[in-house]
């Protein structure tokens, strides 16, 4: 109520009289001392504060003392207990969806089933839950299967969306996404040479597409940012651009590589559209180091962030050393998505709608857009994934198509709804 | 006072051009320093320089008497706070959100805002009257209004120093008002040091303690506003012509500008102008910027018209104050009407001392000059002589004066009248 009162009616003050003010302080603004600010302090100030003025230019202000400093605090506390309260239910309803889609498939396996099979794995309290009687495979089924993929699904989920958060960030463009730097199509020549050539195929086995992937679109994006320094700066608008030609350089080749080929097209193409057929443990275990490293990066980057949105020069000014955030979050985000697109391919839409979607409804604060916005894009993917496995059983659809027919039309009526889609 | 900040010989360039070349100055703790200069005189570039975003090519900025570029931005960014032109805002952040980003530089990476940070942020929306929009988007506040979050932002980080870039530049002039007013008192009761880039000389005049009048990236003279604010000084900077006065009410200069025009380097016919007063000052103005030769008579030396006429350069009858119209000066102005091509009569009010003014005007009609009178408001309410002067004035008309009611009408007339003469 205080609140409203406040902002509503400011001639309204505390002791109920309208106190117009010179605005003169008593006090430097370099000795703060929360000691010396008592309450009454500040009404003291506010009538001093007449005395004190003889110059005719200064405009009369209004000063509201102490009603509005509480109310400034409490809501802050307040809201920092809305943030956690809301990152605990996108939590719960993680771990909710993790369970669901891990009944999803062709072996009719219940929601309690997967709960008892998974609480069984607990360290200690699990061999004293009961087995099921369930047949021996599907334990297999649900634990080394299902459940990687669901797994998967979610950190390369979180890993692309809280990527696109930062990009957006940095880039000070709602455009922008995590295959901005040309990662994407860097990966993709990486993974088609892969494919065709077959040779690393023999060395390699079946790592061979994704560590080739990874390490071309790593190499792709540190080629864009040195396109894009001059000296210590990297001017943020030429590296837009510079992915921008980069990416379509490499796609050309791509283009011209999969054509020319004549075979595995099909392969390839399934792995550009980006999917998680086939995927299990093994890259779980890959992908989890990067996605845990880079996004820790970017957590606690996440009040500098915001105040990079001010611009470069502002932040600067503010005591942030942008050249080295820009540095730092360039290559968590690389990290964080090279590692994502070689798992996975390329999945799109992830990166660029999850951040768009989430900012419009928590608003621009990085300490509390990126973690929804990683856990927004978890349960998105999961579901996506989901829905490619049933969408068109026995066969199975890329899951690019699915996020990009989901993403795209809730996107447009989020757009329609909110007038001002900015930051 | 001591020296807070020390500007040594610095040089800035972008690319191939050099933008400041080799200034030198020192900025005393407390006070409240203008840059002024033209465009491309590498104000912003000054002010990027001291304010760590521009690393100079030679020389040192030293803050406290420690190299700028040696210290840590942070270090940099307790003392040194900096509000810009203009901040675009496109990310709907709070005003209080806004405000207590400018607490950043007191936190460490892993620290979050405390107690001391909230009541820092509190106090600069207090001293900046932008309490009550605590919980606006920055988005939804209007210009004047956003400037002042963004001068809380620079007071919550409790600088010892504030730098402004054209602050006042997009706002109207209440809240140019405003926000300067503002700074000054902070600059008074607070001891915050002050430098500010300005466009408005004005402004600059009325709120500096001191100014440095920068031109072609070196520093042309600096000082207090009135040993800088020159005509001749504005002149070799500007390349402008303006009058300076003595601001009513706070003795500071202030800057009048003269209007020019671009064939004010052919030189016209000779105008004489009969004026006083201030009548005429801004006819005489009007047709020296436009290249005639102007002169006038009789003034009063020490009046408004006097002072312009003498600024402006032009030949003139004059007499000493107060006194009336003498034959001496009486004749001196005969002779320049003789000399001029047209005259004109200002819209001067007449008493006993200068009816020989209208009398010299009927000698110019009965030569059949072109005479203009300037008629803004009617004889009768300007004749303090019972009668006398509006009966001679009205004489004037008679014999074939013309009349116009507006003195911008002045060129098109002269333009006319000389050509239908030659």
């Amino acid at each position: 109520m205080s609140e409203q009162g406040c902002s509503r009616k400011p001639e309204l003050s505390q002791d109920g009289e309208l106190k117009a003010v010179q605005f003169r302080p008593k006090q430097a603004v370099s000795s703060l001392d929360a000691e010396q600010r008592s309450q009454a302090g500040f009404n003291t100030m506010d009538d001093s504060v007449n005395n004190l003025c003889a110059n005719e230019f200064a405009p009369t202000k209004i000063s509201y003392g102490h009603v509005y400093w509480r109310f400034l605090v409490n809501s802050y506390d307040e809201r920092v207990w809305r943030w956690r309260a809301l990152i605990f239910i996108l939590l719960a309803v993680l771990g909710l969806t993790v369970l669901l889609c891990a009944t999803i498939g062709p072996a009719r396996i219940g929601f309690g089933e997967v709960l008892t099979m998974l609480l069984r794995r607990l360290p200690w309290a699990g061999s004293l839950i009961p087995r099921g009687d369930w047949p021996d495979n599907y334990e297999t089924i649900v634990l080394q299967m299902r459940l990687s993929r669901v797994i998967l699904a979610a950190l390369v989920g979180a890993g692309l969306a809280a990527s696109g958060v930062v990009l957006q960030g940095l880039l000070l463009n709602p455009m922008a996404d995590p295959y901005i730097l040309g990662i994407s199509q860097g990966a993709a020549l990486g993974a088609t040479a892969a494919m065709l050539s077959g040779i690393s195929m023999q060395v390699l086995g079946i790592y061979a597409v994704p560590l080739v992937a990874f390490a071309a679109g790593l190499g792709t994006s540190i080629m864009v940012y040195n396109l894009a320094r001059v000296g210590h700066k990297v001017q943020m608008s030429t590296l837009l651009l510079a992915g921008i030609a980069v990416g379509l350089f490499l796609s050309a080749i791509t283009s011209y590589a999969m054509i020319t080929s004549g075979q595995n097209v099909h392969q390839i193409l399934f792995w550009m559209i980006g999917g998680f057929a086939g995927r299990g443990w093994d890259h779980v275990k890959v992908l989890l180091p990067y996605i845990f490293i880079g996004y820790t990066l970017m957590h606690l980057s996440a009040r500098k962030l915001n105040v990079i949105l001010l611009g470069e020069e502002p932040a600067q000014h503010l005591g942030i050393d942008v050249e080295k955030m820009k540095k730092v979050l360039l290559v968590a985000a690389t990290l964080t998505t090279a590692s994502a697109v070689a798992v996975s391919g390329v999945i799109a839409f992830v990166g660029l709608i999850v951040p768009h979607a989430v900012r419009l409804m928590v608003g621009p604060d990085h300490r509390v857009l990126l973690p929804t916005a990683a856990l927004t894009g978890a349960i998105f993917l999961i579901m996506a994934d989901a829905l490619a496995r049933v969408a068109a059983a026995p066969e199975e659809i890329p899951v690019g198509i699915i996020t990009a027919l989901c993403g795209g039309p809730f996107f447009i009526y989020l757009l329609r709804k909110k007038n001002d889609p900015g930051f | 006072m001591s020296v807070i900040l020390r500007i040594e010989d610095i040089e800035c360039s972008y690319g191939a051009v050099k933008v400041l070349r080799g200034l030198t100055f020192s900025i005393e703790s407390g006070s409240f320093t203008g840059i002024i200069g033209p465009n491309g005189s590498g104000k912003s570039t000054l002010l990027k320089s001291l304010s760590r975003v521009l690393k100079p090519a030679k020389g040192a900025v030293l803050l406290n008497e420690e190299n700028l570029y040696n210290l840590d931005t942070r270090e940099v960014a307790k003392k040194m706070a900096v509000v810009p032109q203009e901040t675009a805002v496109n990310f709907s952040f709070t005003v209080k959100d806004v405000v207590i980003m400018g607490r950043s530089p007191h936190l460490g990476r892993f620290q979050s805002e405390g107690k001391k940070d909230f009541e820092a942020a509190r106090l600069a929306m207090e001293l900046t009257g932008t309490g009550h929009l605590a919980d606006r988007l920055i988005t939804a506040v209007s210009g004047g209004e956003r400037q002042r979050v963004i001068i809380a932002k620079a007071l919550a980080q409790e600088p010892k120093i504030i730098l402004l870039d054209e602050p006042t530049s997009h706002l109207d002039i209440n809240h140019q008002i405003e926000i300067l007013s503002l700074l000054k008192s902070l600059n008074r009761e607070n001891n915050l040091t002050i430098i500010a880039v300005f466009h408005d000389l004005n402004l600059a005049a009325q709120y500096c303690d001191r100014l440095i009048l920068m031109k072609s990236g070196l520093v042309f003279t600096m000082g207090d506003p009135a040993e800088v604010l020159t005509a001749d000084n504005i002149k070799q900077v500007y390349g402008a012509s303006v009058l300076i006065r003595k601001h009513p009410v706070t003795g500071q200069p202030s800057i009048i500008l003269l209007a020019q025009d671009a064939q004010a380097a052919v030189k016209k016919s000779r105008v004489h102008v009969i004026c006083g007063g201030g009548a005429g000052a801004a006819v005489l103005g009007l047709l020296a910027g436009h290249g005639y030769e102007v002169s006038a008579g009789v003034l009063n030396s020490g009046d408004i018209d006097w002072e312009t006429a003498n600024f402006l350069g032009i030949q003139l009858a004059e007499e000493i104050p107060f006194l009336p119209i003498s034959e001496r000066s009486h004749n001196e102005n005969i002779k320049l009407i003789n000399e001029a091509a047209a005259c004109i009569l200002a819209n001067i009010p007449f008493g006993r001392g200068n009816l020989k003014n209208l009398e010299a005007v009927s000698l110019a009609l009965e030569q059949s000059k072109p005479v203009l009178i300037i008629e803004e408001t009617d004889i009768e309410e300007r004749d303090f002589t019972g009668g006398k002067a509006a009966s001679l004035y009205n004489g004037l008309k008679e014999k074939g004066a013309v009349v116009l009611r507006e003195k911008i009408l002045v060129l098109d007339w002269l333009q006319d009248s000389l050509s239908n003469t030659r």
